[in-house]
């Protein structure tokens, strides 16, 4: 079987982990700067209040007045999901996260550690633990699992047989499909409103009405096709936070800032030689709520200055200062070490020695006493406020 | 740079550099300080002011005074308005 846990509205629910009160008022994720104006999730009082996920901020707030935006919390998100997807790997699940707040697992290599299908299910929701109403759906095919999630309440496990996927989903709406809204809109313009309607047309018909798309959203209405899901390969923890003392907005402050972190990434022995593949940047902004990036890089790297080169840039992103800036590690390459150079360059010779007479100096006195010393507004004319002295462990 | 080996315990966040420390400073009735540290002052060298952030809840009001003193020493204070408490500081 494949199982389906799904959390409806996850990023809405990390970004209120922070203002628990919210969550029984009005309230909805506040579209991303510099996107189209839509809100995204919504809480059930401001869905009673008639909002819906996906409206127009400013129908939106005429609808309901006392409407509260909440700032989206991409980081926190990120590595709230994180936790939960390491503890479905911790209780034995190998997990394909989908998307922060729906993930994949199959439950046959579990199945009799937990006494059956049903106990491994129980097992999976108390691992994503209480307070995110989690729910679960399992059948023998991923988009059965993903309907007969949405369909359970929170904290039930849903399981559908084979035999029943077509009655099962022929009830459910259209808009579990994968589909863009305006192909969704066509569907309802031409009365197809649920699954079954959608998988009792010809397939060529819905092929040459809807494109590759539709042919696909036809298939999944009959139940999709039996795949296997793939459990990913947890990442290694290779993080480096650096934490202002009050927040910093100035770029060339923030890219030295990202010079140390870069520098004590690729010191972290877990690292293990390798070169680095993708990465994340996130930072928590100063008024609330945080910023994160990734980058991928074309070839895997672990020199300084073509990381820094590839990362600074997304500093102009920022839409606000910031009070804490982290860079995680996502993904390392399987190769270590790289072609030896017949000629060192000019300078390494010195800065090898350098390096190891600091790495003296920190065996001699701990960890965080060598420091680099990063200019933050050298024109104040408060003398505490020109520069910062952070740590570095490289 | 090498830090103090004490402030190892703060190992992974940032901090800021010449950050003001609280003195005991024993001042003339014109304000200029006599002694500091219980170390009589020599000579006063220079005395300046620094008003600045009036505009925000943290406004910074400082009379600064570059002391020498009676053992041979050079030290810069100043008199926090805001809290009426003496500081020394470096990198003025």
């Amino acid at each position: 079987m494949i199982a389906c846990l799904s959390i409806p509205g996850f990023e809405l629910r990390a970004a209120l982990r922070e203002r628990p009160r919210l969550a029984l008022a009005p309230a909805a994720l506040a579209p991303e700067p510099g996107t189209e104006a839509l809100i995204g999730s919504v809480t059930a009082a401001a869905e009673a209040a008639g909002v819906r996920p996906g409206m127009r901020l400013g129908e939106a707030l005429a609808t309901t007045p006392s409407l509260q935006l909440v700032d989206p919390d991409p980081a926190a998100a990120e590595e709230a999901w994180e936790g939960i997807v390491r503890a479905l790997e911790d209780a034995g699940f190998s997990v394909d996260s989908a998307a922060p707040g729906c993930a994949y697992f199959e439950t046959r290599g579990v199945e009799r550690l937990y006494g059956g299908l049903e106990p491994a299910l129980k097992r999976a929701l108390k691992a994503a633990g209480t307070g995110w109403d989690a729910r679960v759906g399992a059948a023998s095919r991923k988009f059965t699992a993903l309907a007969a999630a949405n369909v359970a309440r929170s904290g039930q496990a849903l399981v559908v047989s084979d035999e029943r996927t077509r009655e099962f989903l022929s009830p459910l709406p259209v808009g579990l499909l994968p589909l863009e809204a305006q192909k969704q809109e066509e569907l309802k313009e031409l009365g197809v409103k649920r699954l079954g309607e959608l998988a009792g047309l010809p397939g060529g018909a819905v092929a040459e009405r809807l494109g590759p798309d539709g042919r696909r959203a036809w298939g999944l209405a009959r139940g999709g096709s039996k795949r296997r899901v793939r459990g990913r390969r947890p990442p290694a923890e290779l993080v480096e936070s650096l934490e202002f003392p009050e927040a910093v907005g100035n770029e060339l402050t923030l890219r030295r800032s990202l010079g140390v972190l870069v520098d004590r990434l690729l010191s972290r022995q877990e690292r293990g030689g390798r070169a680095l593949r993708k990465l994340a940047l996130a930072g928590r902004l100063v008024g609330g709520g945080s910023w994160r990036r990734t980058i991928t890089l074309r070839d895997a790297t672990a020199d300084p200055a073509r990381l820094r080169a590839a990362i600074a840039p997304k500093l102009a992103d920022l839409p606000a200062p910031l009070v804490m800036l982290r860079l995680e590690a996502l993904a390392l390459a399987e190769s270590v070490g790289n072609q030896l150079e017949l000629v060192r360059p000019e300078g390494d010779e010195l800065r090898a020695h350098l390096s190891e007479g600091l790495r003296q100096v920190r065996a001699g006195t701990g960890s965080g006493s060598v420091c680099t010393v990063v200019e933050v507004a050298p024109w104040s004319r408060l003398p505490e406020q020109r520069a910062l002295l952070v740590p570095r462990d490289d | 740079m090498v830090a103090p080996a004490r402030a190892a315990s703060t190992a992974r966040s940032a901090r800021r550099l010449n950050a003001p420390v609280q003195v005991r400073v024993e001042a003339h009735v014109d304000g200029s300080p006599r002694r500091v540290n219980r170390s009589p002052v020599a000579v006063v060298r220079e005395e300046w002011r620094v008003v600045d952030r009036w505009w925000t809840e943290e406004p910074v009001s400082r009379r600064y005074f570059d002391v020498v003193l009676a053992g041979g020493e050079r030290a810069v204070v100043f008199l926090d308005e805001e809290v009426g408490r003496w500081f020394s500081q470096r990198g003025t």
